[in-house]
């Protein structure tokens, strides 16, 4: 039982940076039509930017925070704008790959600039954890967890109360027909980016801390990004945040239960088992897109 | 399209021509500089430099310079395998050093025989390496079965009664499992579960959450550097408390100090290598020396007990090739059992080991046990 | 001109390893590459004709590799209940005729996948089943041995009844072994695109709701594409595990299935020569480049040139040189004329 409360504290704070990572990617897919693939390098990126401020510059680790998501936030308008614009009205599979392209050399230049050996973020936090009863959670943790779930109530704001968060949905919905009605659809293409980068961005300087940082931690992130996302449904936003949760449940209690060495598969096994049961996604609605 | 053709032929063959030629005796460097063991051979690789410029500093080997042809292997078994084939047939090393990691070296060693190049191996602790019947690899790290004999006369006095393993997934972590856990058997201690771990996990809390559970009052790791810092790290997060052992002598006790914390307090680790107490090693006066250039380079203290292995085992190299007087892998092979020096974890010759005939290297290195204590390394007191 | 270039290249590459022959490490790049170039012909199968694209490739590539060696080393693994699955060693021509299988097995199940999703569904889907069979490889260690690599590998041998058993050691045989192979491939996709079902293929690639009113199969074709790409990927595979004789589940790795949509797409998908050239070029880049640059540097420069082809020659070398060609010559090749048929 300990054991099992112990999973699900665990579930709580994985999910957290999960939901982050999926509602990034599902964002960009909805609005502009483009899978990603770059998704995971700015993980990475927001990993090294907090390291580069916490470590290099001395930075507080919460002001450290900011700076990193905006650095995301900078990096993902910069790709939109010299990478995705000249390729607009291109299908799919050709931003794809030059998603794919974009995404090997954001790898390789960190690897080419930090080097491969592994860096270690310091957190303030106590080292001893937070006891309650038989459960124990780190401190840290606990403010991944409180910083992701602030995160997500910004971009739900952003997007359902704010004149952008407007444009953007109805950029979602029909963008031909958004134009019509005097919305910027190319301003709203780089905001999408560069919104969904930074949450990348946030994900990685959150866990970044928890682990260690090095230029291949965007890989795996990636791929549980688009887990998460088919979970929910492409496009559908608070079907990513419940993913982002339910892949977290499903990795704890594998490892836990099963076998750890599966732990990652869980996030495979569950985008082939909801494509071939339900392709529409968990929370399929009418406006989901692709 | 004939045109493109001819000119990618000359493309490969000028390459082919830079490779060969060059007043040097180079000599292979197979390590990871990048993927889950990226620190451990960087280290490696630096300690080899140091002693590379000492060496030449000194006028070289037979009259020549000696060159490290430095590759990395990507911590991946079939990349070793490539790297030490590009080294022998392209860059035509007589001798190599590598791989690290124990499943690196053995998926390096069919390369060996096949081009019969010899290889320094200078961290790998599988048992596997030297019984297997490759008389090409010369060994100077200890490997687990021997590590595991130093160790034996301490179990007693710590009062272990049940351990359980938590392994890297390798030939590394599965080897010191098998040959600890034979030791601790004949000792009379029990022995509990053995968990794995990837080699690029990050979160082994599923595992841990077990251990926790477990009625054992040790647990005993063996991995590398990274993967130990986020393990004790992850141990304190969920408030376990048992005895640390770990082994391999991959642990870089000053960067699990610096990136651990307190939640390194306490753990035991199994090292080589004493650059703590330098008047306690074997030779203190090369010890010294060795550290001061290390600092002196700007790196972090810290890589010293890792980086030490590819200094000791370039000098290794350097003697064989000056007993071989050619630099050529035959000669070399042979000159390796005439190697007789002090090394700065105890005298490296080799002793013959494996199948008659086919015998490999291995040297005896000391094994030390140190404890991480108030954010400092100590020797205790058993 | 047409059939000229391919037999031409033919003949380069027949003669090419006597230019080579004192230098081993060149010639391991061409096998290398020459392994990597079938992969992105069956890759192009897929995505150049019927325009699926997986980027799960590499899983068929890896499947005919461990299958191939699992066959010739022989296993003994305990499948639950007390019950064993013991496999004594099989000669490795047996390993290459059943990795073809298998992979072709797993290429229908793929193949039936991509009728239900597609689009960036079917890519993702590609990916995770691909990564799945990495984690099977990586953890099921008693049959794989898992991250500890499988090991001795034998080399491959071809024998034929009554005049005795060749076993191909040496680099030189394996180049020609892997450059036998290819050219079947070749000859069989060329085949292929030529037949009925080729422009089956095609049809549906440029108009499905067309094609399906003219009675194409969908299913049917693309289930058939499916199963011969991942057939010949396997057996690139199992080439790769006899040639090396060391495999880990690194063979799995994203990035191999990168390298091949990179081949293909920058060759040209949709022609023939296409990945073949793009396989040369892009197979033999890192070789060029290493004396210049990092190998990190070398990926940065993978990943632009990418881009900058899809901006410059968005449908590949291939079509976009010989439209260069055309352009300049006053009477136009053959070859470019736009029409949906295949250009080689």
């Amino acid at each position: 039982m300990d054991q099992l409360i112990q999973h699900l504290v665990n579930t709580l704070v994985l999910g957290g940076t999960y939901a982050l990572l999926g509602i990034g990617l599902t964002l960009i897919f909805g609005i502009m039509n483009v899978v990603n693939f770059t998704h995971g390098a700015l993980y990475t990126v927001g990993a090294y930017l907090m390291y580069l401020a916490v470590a290099a510059l001395g930075l507080n680790f919460f002001l450290a925070l900011p700076v990193a998501i905006l650095g995301g936030l900078l990096f993902g308008a910069a790709i939109e704008l010299l990478l995705l614009r000249p390729f607009r009205g291109s299908d799919i599979d050709t931003t794809m790959l030059v998603m794919i392209g974009a995404g090997i050399a954001l790898q390789s230049g960190t690897l080419w600039v930090f080097g491969g050996v592994a860096k270690a973020i310091p957190s303030p936090f106590p080292e001893a954890p937070l006891q309650l009863g038989p459960v124990s959670v780190s401190w840290l943790r606990l403010f991944v967890l409180g910083a992701a779930l602030g995160l997500i109530a910004v971009t739900y704001v952003m997007i359902n109360r704010t004149r952008l968060g407007l444009a953007m949905r109805a950029a979602f919905q029909d963008a031909d027909t958004a134009a019509l009605m005097g919305v910027n659809v190319r301003l709203i293409d780089t905001a999408t980016f560069a919104l969904g980068s930074s949450l990348a961005a946030a994900a990685g300087a959150l866990l970044g801390p928890v682990y260690v940082v090095f230029p291949q931690m965007g890989g795996l992130a990636e791929v549980k990004a688009f887990a998460i996302v088919i979970l929910g449904g492409l496009g559908n936003i608070t079907g990513a945040a419940i993913g982002g949760f339910i892949l977290a449940l499903a990795e704890e209690l594998g490892a836990g239960y099963v076998s750890s060495g599966y732990r990652d598969a869980m996030g495979f096994l569950i985008i082939i088992a909801v494509l071939l049961y339900r392709p529409t996604g968990l929370f399929a609605k009418a406006e989901r897109v692709g | 399209m004939r045109g493109r053709l001819t000119l990618t032929t000359a493309i490969l063959l000028a390459l082919a021509a830079t490779a060969a030629g060059a007043d040097t005796i180079r000599i292979g460097v197979n390590e990871p500089l990048t993927g889950a063991f990226a620190a451990s051979g960087t280290y490696v690789v630096n300690g080899a430099k140091i002693a590379a410029d000492e060496i030449n500093a000194r006028g070289g080997v037979l009259g020549k310079k000696i060159e490290l042809v430095i590759e990395d292997n990507k911590s991946n078994p079939t990349e070793a395998a490539a790297v030490a084939e590009k080294l022998i047939t392209s860059d035509k090393t007589p001798v190599m050093m590598g791989a690290w990691g124990s499943s690196l070296t053995l998926a390096v060693m069919p390369k060996l025989a096949e081009y019969e190049v010899p290889m320094l191996v200078e961290t790998s602790s599988s048992g596997k390496i030297t019984t297997s019947g490759n008389p090409f690899v010369f060994r100077i790290s200890p490997p687990s079965a021997l590590e595991a004999e130093t160790f034996a006369p301490m179990v007693a006095k710590l009062g272990m009664k049940k351990v359980d393993f938590l392994v890297l997934n390798n030939d590394f972590g599965r080897g010191a499992a098998v040959d600890f856990g034979k030791m601790l058997k004949e000792k009379g201690v029990q022995v509990g579960m053995t968990e794995t771990m990837d080699q690029g996990a990050q979160d082994m809390s599923a595992q841990l959450a077990k251990l926790k559970a477990s009625d054992s009052d040790t647990i005993m790791i063996t991995s590398a550097v990274d993967q130990l810092v986020l393990l004790f790290k992850q141990m304190a997060a969920i408030g376990l408390k048992k005895r640390v052992i770990t082994t391999g002598g991959s642990q870089n006790p000053d960067q699990i100090i610096a990136q651990a914390g307190s939640a390194a307090d306490g753990t035991l680790h199994l090292t080589t290598f004493l650059p703590w107490i330098p008047e306690k090693t074997p030779d203190p006066k090369a010890t010294e020396s060795f550290i001061g250039e290390w600092k002196k380079r700007g790196f972090q203290f810290a890589g010293v007990t890792e980086s030490f292995r590819g200094y000791d085992g370039i000098r290794a190299i350097a003697h064989a090739i000056e007993k071989a007087g050619k630099a050529e892998p035959a000669a070399i092979t042979k000159a390796f059992w005439a190697v007789d020096f002090t090394g700065l974890n105890g005298p490296i010759r080799f002793a013959k080991s494996g199948p008659a005939g086919k015998e490999s290297g291995q040297s005896r290195p000391d094994v030390y046990l140190i404890e991480i204590k108030d954010g400092r390394v100590v020797v205790p007191t058993l | 001109m047409r059939r000229l270039l391919p037999l031409a290249l033919l003949a380069s590459l027949l003669v090419l390893p006597l230019l080579l022959q004192a230098n081993p490490y060149l010639l391991n790049a061409l096998i290398i590459t020459g392994i990597l170039t079938i992969g992105a012909m069956s890759l192009n199968l897929l995505l150049g004709f019927t325009g699926q694209l997986s980027l799960g490739h590499i899983a068929f590539f890896g499947i005919g590799a461990y299958v191939s060696a699992l066959t010739s080393l022989g296993f003994d693994v305990e499948i639950g209940f007390g019950h064993r699955i013991v496999h004594e060693p099989w000669p490795p021509a047996a390993g290459f005729l059943l990795a073809i299988l298998a992979a072709g097995a797993c290429g229908y199940l793929i193949g039936r996948l991509s009728f239900r999703v597609r689009g960036a569904y079917f890519v993702i889907v590609t990916i995770s089943f691909a990564e799945v069979v990495r984690l099977v490889a990586l953890n099921w260690v008693e049959l794989t041995q898992g991250p500890l690599a499988l090991t001795g590998i034998p080399a491959m041998s071809v024998g034929v009844p009554g005049l005795g058993n060749w076993t191909l050691r040496t680099k030189l045989q394996n180049y020609y072994l892997v450059l036998a192979v290819g050219t079947l491939c070749y000859l069989l996709v060329a085949r292929l695109v030529g037949s009925r079902f080729g422009r089956a293929m095609r049809g549906l690639k440029e108009n499905e709701s067309l094609a399906l009113s003219v009675g194409i199969n969908a299913t049917r074709t693309l289930t058939i594409a499916a199963v011969i790409s991942a057939a010949m990927a396997g057996a690139a595979g199992s080439l790769y595990a006899h040639y090396l004789r060391i495999i880990d589940p690194d063979v799995f790795a994203f990035s191999t299935t990168v390298s091949m949509v990179i081949m293909v797409v920058a060759g040209g998908k949709g022609t023939l020569m296409g990945p073949v050239i793009g396989g040369l070029i892009f197979g033999l880049l890192p070789v060029a480049l290493r004396p210049v640059m990092a190998p990190e540097a070398q990926w940065i420069v993978y990943g632009i040139v990418l881009i900058v082809i899809l901006f410059v020659m968005p449908r590949g070398i291939v079509p976009g040189l010989s439209a260069l060609l055309a352009r300049r010559r006053p009477a136009p090749a053959p070859l470019l004329k736009p029409s949906p048929a295949v250009q080689r």
